[in-house]
């Protein structure tokens, strides 16, 4: 049984328009999945239904073989603390320090403050950002705030780690520090999902990668290589 | 509660400036509010009174004995439309003209003891049924002739329906037009803190988690407001009372007849302003949040 499943899914957001087209993909527990292809081509709207910010207009995404468009509203954060979402836009909590931005993820959930304070300082570490732990998200660089992103979406340490273009906003030494990140998240044997149109980490990685183009999946093939469009134009 | 409160207080230390805003605001509007119903109860009350004060006056025959007169006033006492009868014996009525008169010694010296007419003064409940009253009583046995200013009195009552009716429009419009400014100022707190809610929704949190903090803050927001203006209104009609402004009893708002005495309509005023306070910042409150809990 597939981790994650999206069978002959679509999504039209307007007549005539289709972000997905009759998409399938099934990804299992532990593994590595770039999702790559051009700004429009799907990537986000795949994402989007994983964690039911929409809901797809036919066919069905299934966690753990459990349709999620069906789950009650009640269950929805049941899911999305099993799914760790890591944003390109960060998403972060601007009116809260480092560590409440954290302790967010641990108090949605009810956690006791013993475990928010033993728990918050470690996933800081591992982002390598405990020497920043009272700073304020303005007080940071992009880097620093994708990887507080990302240690907020690894505190209830979650079964997969979604990640729409996070280095999208970054410079190249930050996005290094976060491939490094979400590699050693993986190998912890978390699933990472990660969309991106970033040819040199793709590449350099040698994961699975899922192609999308204008709403369908092109190609996916483990330890994959990706070349934007005018390269691959080229070399074919 | 604990961490309810925590986090409230760590949020109006970090939104100081919002914090103030809001509550200037609705206090503001909580005041303004209370001192409306203030000068529509004054209103009512001033109005009420001067109806008190219109009355008709039946005068009798001389040969009309004053045993008569008593029979007649024991009738009208029992009638539903009366509130009070007054009975003006001869006597009474010349030692009244005396006293009015007594700075003129030639007036006062071609009247005799005997020629002022014994009289009843007939107060009704309601100003409308004076009219009644006379066209019955003009007819009656006895009666030389019944005064009564009716031009007066018909405009009086003309103006006065007006003034219920205003009164009562505006009361209820500026009701609806304060709820409105409270429930929006709420509504501008939540929607500042619109994409924060959104991504504590997108990392696991409940309904519940993301509405209690924001429900508390408006409802403490609308408690507080509305106690601070309260404490403002007391105070303004404290000095009212001291002044001699405010009258010991006032009309109860809209319902004739009813009288409350003015510390006790300061604390149903207060005890309205708090309920709404609570109310509004409550359903405010929770209305706002409402289009963020669909993410």
């Amino acid at each position: 049984m597939p981790q994650i499943e999206f069978k002959n899914v679509t999504k039209e957001y307007e007549p005539g328009f289709k972000a997905l087209d009759d998409v399938s993909l099934c990804i299992e527990d532990g593994e590595f999945v770039f999702l790559v292809g051009p700004s429009g081509a799907g990537k986000s709207t795949l994402i989007k239904m994983l964690i039911r910010e929409e809901l797809p207009s036919e066919g069905e995404v299934l966690f753990n073989d459990v349709p999620i468009a069906g789950l009650p509203q009640r269950e929805l954060p049941n899911l999305r603390r099993k799914i760790g979402v890591v944003f390109q836009d960060y998403k972060l909590l601007n009116s809260k320090n480092v560590f409440e931005n954290v302790a967010v993820a641990l108090e949605v959930v009810d956690s006791p403050d013993e475990v928010i304070k033993n728990v918050v300082p470690n996933v800081l570490s591992m982002v390598g950002l405990a020497e920043k732990m009272f700073n304020f998200p303005k007080q940071l660089s992009g880097g620093e705030k994708q990887r507080l992103s990302i240690a907020r979406a690894l505190a209830h340490e979650p079964d997969v780690l979604v990640a729409d273009e996070p280095t999208g906003m970054i410079d190249p030494k930050s996005t290094e520090e976060v491939v490094e990140i979400l590699e050693r998240i993986n190998s912890l044997g978390t699933t990472i999902l990660m969309a991106s149109h970033d040819q040199n980490i793709v590449n350099k990685l040698k994961k699975r990668v899922v192609r999308i183009e204008e709403g369908k999946i092109k190609s996916d093939k483990k330890g994959g290589r990706y070349y934007a469009q005018i390269v691959a134009k080229l070399l074919n | 509660m604990h961490k309810l409160w925590q986090s409230f207080l760590i949020n109006i230390r970090r939104e100081k400036l919002l914090v103030v805003v809001n509550l200037v605001i609705m206090t503001v509007t909580f005041f303004v509010l209370g001192m409306f119903l203030n000068i529509v109860t004054l209103s009512q009350t001033a109005l009420r009174s001067l109806e008190e004060q219109a009355q008709l006056t039946v005068f009798f025959k001389d040969e009309f004995l004053e045993d008569q007169i008593m029979i007649m006033k024991a009738e009208l006492e029992t009638d539903e439309r009366v509130m009070e009868v007054k009975y003006v014996s001869k006597e009474a009525a010349f030692r009244i003209f005396t006293e009015i008169n007594k700075d003129q010694p030639v007036l006062l010296e071609s009247i005799s003891k005997n020629i002022l007419p014994a009289s009843l003064e007939v107060k009704s409940k309601e100003l409308a049924d004076l009219t009644g009253l006379v066209s019955e009583l003009e007819g009656r046995e006895g009666v030389e002739e019944v005064k009564f200013y009716r031009d007066v009195i018909e405009r009086f009552i003309a103006w006065s329906n007006a003034v219920y009716v205003v009164g009562l429009i505006l009361a209820l419009l500026f009701i609806v037009v304060s709820y409105a400014i409270v429930v929006v100022t709420i509504r501008l707190t939540i929607n500042s803190k619109g994409s924060e809610l959104e991504v504590l929704k997108l990392v696991g949190a409940s309904d519940k988690y993301v509405k209690a903090p924001l429900v508390f803050q408006g409802t403490f927001f609308g408690f507080v407001s509305a106690a601070s203006s309260s404490v403002l209104l007391v105070l303004l009609s404290l000095g009212g009372i001291s002044a001699g402004i405010m009258p010991s009893k006032v009309s109860f708002f809209f319902i004739p007849g009813a009288k409350l005495e003015t510390s006790i309509y300061m604390i149903v005023l207060v005890l309205v302003l708090l309920l709404s306070g609570v109310l509004l910042g409550f359903i405010g409150s929770s209305v706002a949040i409402k289009k963020y809990l669909k993410y």
